[in-house]
């Protein structure tokens, strides 16, 4: 009930050399950038995920719940477990209620 | 968005694909029934769709010709709906019988988009240079249905039916039908030949552009589509397109028979070939394509306030009619 999935109708696509200059910068003590770095095509409507909301996105395969996501996201990101968590599920919450993502 | 396309998109989200030029009819606007080239093997193509796939191609659509000419059209498309790739193609319809329609269903195909140009039977005929191809092409929609494919129509907008659509979208309702295109006319090929007979003038244009807008407006049972970048001059219009102006070489670019890359169907220029040059150079690298995306404001763009949001309208039209890709639009009412 608690594993997070994509909604498999959505296509979607990580720009793989945008994420890494994104991350690079990331590395360099830059703050996250809102660039997006990866794109999802929603009904015919495109839509760009930050480096943040796309990392959670890529996660979200069926397999993790919102606490698993928030551990392998605080091997990435450098802050207090709680904000992350806090930051998760604010996102999942918001496309959940797009019907982008749901809970199985 | 402003930024450099190719500062967001690794590759284009659709690649149309012509497999082959060949095709069972002889359309008055077609743009590429005057084209030959060599055609690719079965496993060249498949071949072609890994390449797709590992630069994350989402959308391929096959047209043509006619995709069903290739009998390899359902070995093709089904290695690539296996591989993750969303797979639709355009057809006339006359090869779609029940036993194509449940095989294209197999094969993987989401989407089928059906050409039907007017509800008069004799005139889409005439259109199409086949007689009884409006009977087929009305028996393919329901086959296409019947086999559990989402349909969709597309009818070139030409002298022939640009005060009289409204029914054409009555017919798509009748037969299930989830969206139709409108498509702007393409001077290319045989459309440039007989522009002078099938063209509208730039007040044509803007006169069905607004009628056919407000329909669009009015209709919530049936998505209509445009694409056509020269609407977005006319006053009120707020429709959010994922790039301004033309998407090709933007979104989108197409494949010859033979692996050629051009920007889209009716430009003929060469960008590279797909099996034999390196991609990633083409998408970042290619003069044309830089080109394409970077357009300056010649003509009377040059002090149109419009320029911003339309980027000069259709470059495939632009570059037919004048041989420059930043010369106005010639279906531009301004």
């Amino acid at each position: 009930m608690s594993h997070i999935v994509r909604d498999p109708k959505i296509i979607w696509r990580v720009e793989k050399q945008r994420e890494e200059k994104v991350r690079q910068a990331l590395e360099a003590g830059d703050e996250p950038s809102e660039a997006g770095t990866v794109i999802l095509v929603v009904s015919g409507t495109m839509h760009q995920l930050n480096f943040v909301g796309g990392s959670i996105w890529q996660l979200c395969d069926g397999t993790r719940d919102c606490e698993a996501i928030v551990s392998e996201l605080a091997q990435e990101f450098d802050v207090e477990r709680e904000q992350l968590a806090a930051d998760v599920q604010e996102f999942v919450d918001d496309l959940v209620d797009r019907e982008w993502l749901y809970y199985e | 968005m402003s930024e450099k396309i190719t500062e967001l998109f690794s590759a284009p989200l659709t690649f149309n694909w012509t497999l082959s030029f060949a095709c069972n009819f002889c359309c008055s606007h077609c743009y590429s029934r005057e084209e030959e080239t060599e055609e690719l093997s079965t496993e060249d193509n498949c071949r072609i769709v890994d390449v797709l796939v590992d630069k994350q191609v989402p959308f391929i659509n096959f047209g043509g010709g006619e995709p069903l000419i290739r009998k390899d059209l359902f070995a093709i498309a089904g290695y690539a709906a296996d591989k993750g790739l969303n797979v639709s193609m355009n057809s006339n319809g006359w090869l779609v019988d029940a036993a194509s329609a449940t095989a294209l269903k197999k094969a993987g195909f989401k989407s089928v988009g059906i050409s039907i140009d007017s509800i008069d039977p004799s005139l889409h005929d005439d259109f199409r240079c086949m007689p009884g191809s409006f009977d087929r092409a009305v028996a393919a929609l329901d086959h296409l249905r019947d086999a559990g494919i989402r349909t969709t129509m597309s009818s070139v907008i030409s002298k022939i039916n640009y005060q009289d659509f409204r029914p054409l979208l009555d017919l798509a309702r009748e037969h299930g039908v989830e969206q139709v295109y409108l498509h702007n006319f393409k001077c290319s090929g045989r459309g440039f030949k007989n522009r002078e007979d099938l063209d509208l003038s730039p007040d044509e244009w803007r006169s069905f552009y607004e009628e056919a807008l407000q329909v669009k407006a009015e209709t919530d049972d049936l998505e209509i589509s445009f694409d056509d970048p020269v609407i977005s001059s006319l006053p009120g219009y707020d429709e959010q397109s994922l790039v301004k102006g033309s998407s090709c070489g933007k979104l989108s670019l197409h494949l010859r028979p033979n692996g050629d890359i051009t920007p889209c169907g009716f430009i003929p220029l060469v960008v590279g070939n797909i099996l034999h040059d390196d991609f990633d150079d083409i998408w970042y690298n290619s003069p044309v394509l830089t080109k394409m995306r970077n357009k300056e404001a010649k003509g009377k763009c040059g002090d149109c306030g419009s320029f911003e949001s339309c980027l000069g309208g259709c470059t495939a039209r632009a570059f037919a009619t004048t041989g420059d890709f930043c010369e106005p639009d010639p279906h531009c009412w301004k």
